[in-house]
C-alpha cells in the first residue's frame, strides 16, 4: 500500500514537474569503469510523504542488464548541486527501484541524486535526477483509515451513551465470572479469609492492566463494605503505585478509610518466576478464599492457577493473552475471555454510561463481521477486490 | 478538585496523543519521544516506592512474628546483598565482588527461575487430567483435536498414520487461528473502548469512583 | 466399578511422580524411539546438504539466551556438525547479548571433532546490538556490521571471508531464535536482500512460522526439540555425526511425557463416563 501510494505520488509529482517544464538536468550517462552494464534510467526524486522531514524518495528504472543477472545492486548518491560532488546516501540490492534517503541534511533545500548500478566487475552511473526538497508533513495520509474508524467508533459509542442516559434500558448478557464476584467476596467474608487480587504481570502501558485496575476498584469497594482483608501483590513498580492509590480511594469512597490497610497492596519482585513463586507462597500460607487473576499473564498463568486450585479457593481469571486462556479455563472456576475483561468494569458498576459503551462495542463488532462477510464474498468473486480491501485496511 | 485535576490531565493528554498519532511532523515526534523519556523517569521513582513497600512489608512480618517470618529475613538479606554486590562490583579494585554477583546470579537465581518454570510441566499434566473431560459434544470434539495435535508432535503420531502431523498442522493453522483472530477482534475493540472511556472521563474506577 | 470411578480422583502427587519419572528415565536409560523427520526439517537439511563444500559459507544467527538453550542449542550443534562433516563453511553471529557465549561454546566443542579451523572453515563474529540495523548493514557488507570477528581479527584477514561481501555471497541465512527476531531476518535478509532464509524456533512459537513456510519465505524450519532431534537423526543416518544425540534424548522424554498425559486424560475420561453412567442408572 505504502509503496503503491508512494508510487502514485511519485507519478503525480513527475507529471507536475513535467508540465511545469522544470529543468531536469540531463547529463549524459557516464560509464565509470568497464562499460559492460547499462546504468539505471529515469531517476526521479520527491519528498518522502507522511514524515517528519529530512527524507527524499529516489526512484529509477532498473538497468536493462538486470534481466541478465549482471546487476548486484544500486548505490544512491546525493549532491547539493547538479554537477557537484556526489556522496553515497545508500545501497539497495537488485530488484529494488526506489530508495528512501532518510539522512537528508536540511529541509527546504534542493538536492540532486544519481544512481550507480553495481555489477560484479563494472559499474555504471546514471544521469542526474530532478531537484527535490525534503519537508515535514502535518497529517499522515496513510492513517486516514484509522482516523475514520476511530471517529465512527466514537460516534457509535456516543449514540449508545446518550440512549443509556435518556433512561433506555440496555440488555447485557450474563457473564458468569462477573456475576460470581459478589458471591466470591461474600464467601471470603464468611470464611474469614482474605481475597487475593493479582492485576497481571505487565506494565501500565498494557490496556489489559488498566482494565484489571478498574476491576480492582470495584472489588476493593466490596471488600471495604464487608471488611474483608485484601491482598494485592504486584510485579511492576508503576502498577503497584497506581493499585495502591485505587484501593485507598475505594475505601474512602465507601466511607471506610479506617479499614484500609496500607500494606494490603505491596510489591513483590520484577522477576517473572520469582513473582510466581511469591504469589504461590502467599496462596499456600494465607489460603485466600478467592483468587482474582486479571490482566496480562504469560507462562506463569498455570503455575498460579493450579496452586490456587489446590488451596481450594474460588478462582476468577481474565486475560486477553490468548495463549494463556486455555490454562486459566482448565484451572479456574470462571474465566473472562478477551473482551469480557474489558466489559467487567461496566458490568460490575451497572453504570448506564459504561453499559452504553458496551453496546457501542457490540455494534462495531457487528459492522466488522459484516465487512468480513462482504470482503470474503467479494474476494471469492474477484481476487482483485481482495487486494483493494487489504490496501484500504492497512495503516501506515 | 482532587478528582478533577487527574481527569483534566487524562483528557488533555489523551486527546493530544490521539492527534499526535496522525501528525508526523518533527515537533510532534519530538514531543512523543520526550514523553517516552518522562515515563522512564517516573518508573525510576516508582521503583523507589516499590522497594520501600517490599522492605516495609517484610519488616512488619518480622516485627509481628507472622507465620514463616524468617523467610522475610532471607528476602531482606538477599535484597541488600545483591544490591551492594551489583553496585560495588563495578568499582575498580573490587572486581571479585562483581564476580560473586555473577556467580550468585548464575548458580542461585537462574536455577531457581528455571526450577519454577519447570514446574509448569507437572501442572500441565495435572490440569489436563482434571479438566480434559468429554462433558459435552463440544468438549469431546476439543478432546479429539487436542489428542491429534499432541500425537502430531511426537513420533508415535507418524507411526500410527503418516498423515497425523499434517492434520495436526491443519488444526493449528485453520480452526485454531480462526478462533484466535475472532477473540482478537473483541480484544481490539475492548481496548479501544476502555481507552476512550478513560480519556473522556466516563470510566473513573481508577480514581476509586466506580464511574460515578 | 468403584475402581473405575476412582480414576477421576487420582491424587496429583502420583501424577507429578510419574511425570518426573517419564522425564528422568528416558534421559538416563537409552531408548530407541523411532525418529521420523518432518517435511520442513527434511527441506532445510536437503538445502544445506546441496551446498558445495569449501565454497561460500552459510550464515547462522544464533539469537537466543540460556533460557531457550535446551531446545535451540542442539539445533545449532546439529547444523554445525552437518556443515563441518560436509566441508561447508559457517559464519556464526548473534543478536542476543547472552547468545555469544552459547554459540562460542558450541563451536569450541565441535570444531576439534572435525578438525575445523577458525578463519578457514568457520568464522565467529560474536554479538552486535541493534537487530534490524545489523541485518540491514550486512545487506551492504559484513564488514560494516562486524569490522572484526569476535576475537578482534579483521574480517579481511580471515581466508574464508575473502570475497564474501553480503547476503549475495551466502547461500543460506539460518536464524535460530526463540523470539520474533526470525521475522526480522525474513523481512530484511529475505524480502529486502533476496537471501534464502531458514529458521529454527522453540516449539511454542512454531505456529507463527507456518504462514512464512507456506508463502515460501522460509526454505525450511526446525520445530523445537523435535526438529533438533530429526536433524540429529539425519546427520547420524548419513554418517555425519557420531556425537551423543542430545535432542533425541530430550525428545524421548518429551514423547513419553506426551503419552503419559494422553494416558491420564483417557483414564480420567473412562472414570468420568463410568461415573456418569452409574449416576444416570440411579
Amino acid at each position: 500500500m505504502r509503496l503503491k501510494i508512494t508510487g502514485l505520488l511519485l507519478m503525480l509529482c513527475w507529471a507536475t514537474a513535467a508540465m511545469a517544464a522544470s529543468p531536469v538536468t540531463a547529463a549524459p550517462p557516464e560509464a565509470v569503469s568497464v562499460a559492460v552494464i547499462a546504468p539505471p534510467s529515469d531517476i526521479k526524486a520527491v519528498d518522502t510523504p507522511n514524515d517528519a522531514g529530512h527524507a527524499i524518495t529516489v526512484s529509477w528504472q532498473a538497468s536493462p542488464d538486470e534481466a541478465q543477472k549482471l546487476i548486484e545492486g544500486y548505490e544512491v548518491l546525493r549532491s547539493e548541486i547538479s554537477d557537484g560532488e556526489f556522496v553515497k546516501a545508500g545501497y539497495v540490492p537488485y530488484g529494488f527501484t526506489s530508495f528512501d534517503d532518510q539522512d537528508v541534511p536540511a529541509n527546504g533545500k534542493d538536492y540532486f541524486y544519481r544512481v550507480r548500478a553495481v555489477g560484479r566487475e563494472s559499474q555504471a552511473l546514471s544521469a542526474v535526477s530532478n531537484p527535490a526538497r525534503a519537508s515535514e508533513q502535518w497529517f499522515n495520509t496513510l492513517r486516514i483509515n484509522a482516523l475514520i474508524s476511530c471517529i465512527l467508533f466514537t460516534i457509535i459509542v456516543m449514540i449508545f451513551i446518550a440512549r443509556a442516559r435518556s433512561g433506555q434500558s440496555l440488555f447485557i448478557r450474563r457473564i458468569a465470572g462477573l456475576a460470581a464476584v459478589e458471591e466470591a467476596v461474600g464467601r471470603a467474608t464468611e470464611m474469614g479469609r482474605p481475597i487475593l487480587y493479582v492485576p497481571g504481570i505487565s506494565t501500565i502501558a498494557d490496556v489489559a492492566t488498566i482494565a484489571a485496575l478498574n476491576i480492582l476498584g470495584q472489588v476493593a469497594k466490596k471488600t471495604a463494605e464487608y471488611d474483608t482483608p485484601l491482598l494485592v501483590p504486584n510485579k511492576d513498580p508503576v502498577v503497584f503505585t497506581v493499585a495502591q492509590e485505587i484501593v485507598k480511594e475505594a475505601y474512602n469512597e465507601i466511607g471506610r478509610p479506617d479499614a484500609y490497610n496500607h500494606d494490603s497492596v505491596f510489591y513483590l519482585t520484577d522477576s517473572q518466576m520469582g513473582f510466581a513463586s511469591g504469589v504461590d507462597g502467599i496462596m499456600a500460607r494465607e489460603k485466600p478464599a478467592t483468587n482474582f487473576f486479571l490482566g496480562m499473564f504469560y507462562a506463569e498463568s498455570l503455575i498460579l492457577a493450579e496452586t490456587g486450585a489446590e488451596t481450594g479457593a474460588i478462582q476468577i481469571a481474565g486475560t486477553d493473552a490468548i495463549h494463556q486462556l486455555p490454562f486459566f479455563i482448565t484451572a479456574c472456576d470462571y474465566t473472562l475471555i478477551g473482551e469480557e475483561l474489558y466489559a467487567a468494569s461496566a458490568y460490575l458498576s451497572r453504570e448506564p454510561m459504561l453499559l452504553g459503551t458496551l453496546k457501542g462495542q457490540d455494534w462495531s463488532k457487528a459492522i466488522i463481521v459484516l465487512l468480513l462477510i462482504i470482503g470474503l464474498a467479494a474476494s471469492l468473486i474477484n481476487p482483485g477486490i481482495r487486494v483493494i480491501i487489504l490496501q484500504m485496511l492497512r495503516v501506515g | 478538585m482532587k478528582r478533577q485535576i487527574p481527569l483534566i490531565i487524562v483528557l488533555t493528554l489523551g486527546i493530544f496523543f490521539f492527534i499526535q498519532f496522525f501528525v508526523p511532523s518533527q515537533i510532534s515526534t519530538n514531543i512523543y519521544q520526550t514523553t517516552l523519556q518522562w515515563t522512564l523517569v517516573i518508573s525510576a521513582f516508582a521503583i523507589v516506592l516499590a522497594i520501600g513497600s517490599l522492605v516495609n512489608h517484610h519488616m512488619l512480618k518480622i516485627k509481628r512474628r507472622k507465620p514463616h517470618w524468617w523467610n522475610s529475613i532471607v528476602t531482606l538479606v538477599a535484597l541488600v546483598v545483591m544490591a551492594l554486590l551489583g553496585i560495588f562490583g563495578r568499582v575498580k579494585g573490587l572486581e571479585p565482588l562483581g564476580e560473586l554477583y555473577r556467580k550468585l546470579f548464575h548458580y542461585v537465581q537462574s536455577p531457581m527461575d528455571q526450577a519454577m518454570f519447570a514446574i509448569l510441566a507437572f501442572y500441565m499434566a495435572s490440569a489436563a487430567y482434571r479438566a480434559f473431560r468429554a462433558r459435552s459434544q463440544e468438549a469431546a470434539l476439543l478432546l479429539i483435536s487436542g489428542f491429534i495435535v499432541m500425537l502430531g508432535v511426537i513420533p508415535f503420531g507418524s507411526m500410527i498414520w503418516s498423515k497425523i502431523p499434517d492434520i495436526a498442522e491443519w488444526i493449528m493453522m485453520v480452526p485454531n487461528m480462526a478462533a484466535k483472530r475472532g477473540i482478537l477482534f473483541g480484544v481490539g475493540l475492548g481496548m479501544t473502548a476502555t481507552s476512550l472511556k478513560i480519556i473522556l472521563g466516563i470510566e473513573r474506577s481508577w480514581l476509586g469512583g466506580g464511574g460515578k | 466399578m468403584k475402581i473405575l470411578e476412582n480414576l477421576t480422583k487420582i491424587n496429583r502427587r502420583y501424577i507429578f511422580l510419574l511425570v518426573a519419572l517419564a522425564v528422568i528415565i528416558p534421559l538416563i536409560v537409552p531408548m530407541k524411539l523411532p525418529t521420523i523427520p518432518g517435511k520442513y526439517t527434511v527441506k532445510l537439511y536437503g538445502f544445506i546438504d546441496k551446498i558445495p563444500p569449501q565454497s561460500q559459507p552459510i550464515l547462522i544467527a544464533a539469537d537466543y539466551s540460556p533460557s531457550m538453550m535446551p531446545e535451540l542449542q542442539p539445533m545449532l550443534e546439529a547444523v554445525i556438525r552437518h556443515c563441518f562433516a560436509k566441508g561447508i563453511r559457517v559464519v556464526i553471529m548473534t543478536l542476543d547479548p547472552n547468545g555469544a557465549a552459547l554459540s562460542e561454546e558450541a563451536l569450541k566443542k565441535i570444531a576439534p571433532e572435525y578438525g575445523a579451523v577458525n578463519g578457514r572453515d568457520y568464522a565467529f563474529l560474536g554479538f552486535k546490538p541493534g537487530s534490524s540495523i545489523v541485518m540491514m548493514s550486512i545487506g551492504e557488507n559484513f564488514r560494516q556490521a562486524f569490522p572484526t570477528d569476535f576475537y578482534g581479527t579483521p574480517l579481511d584477514s580471515l581466508p574464508m571471508m575473502n570475497g564474501i561481501r553480503n547476503y549475495a555471497d551466502v547461500p543460506l541465512v539460518l536464524s535460530i531464535a526463540g523470539s520474533a527476531i526470525t521475522q526480522g531476518w525474513i523481512a530484511y535478509a529475505h524480502t529486502r536482500y533476496h537471501a534464502n532464509v531458514g529458521a529454527g524456533c522453540t516449539a511454542v512459537s512454531t505456529a507463527d512460522y507456518y504462514p512464512f513456510l507456506q508463502a515460501g519465505q522460509l526454505v525450511g524450519l526446525l520445530n523445537g526439540m523435535k526438529g533438533a532431534s530429526e536433524y540429529e537423526y539425519l546427520n547420524k543416518k548419513n554418517g555425519y555425526s557420531s556425537a551423543a544425540p542430545v535432542a533425541t534424548k530430550g525428545m524421548n522424554a518429551v514423547s513419553i511425557v506426551h503419552l503419559l498425559l494422553m494416558l491420564f486424560i483417557i483414564l480420567g475420561n473412562i472414570g468420568y463416563l463410568v461415573t456418569r453412567h452409574n449416576q444416570s442408572k440411579k
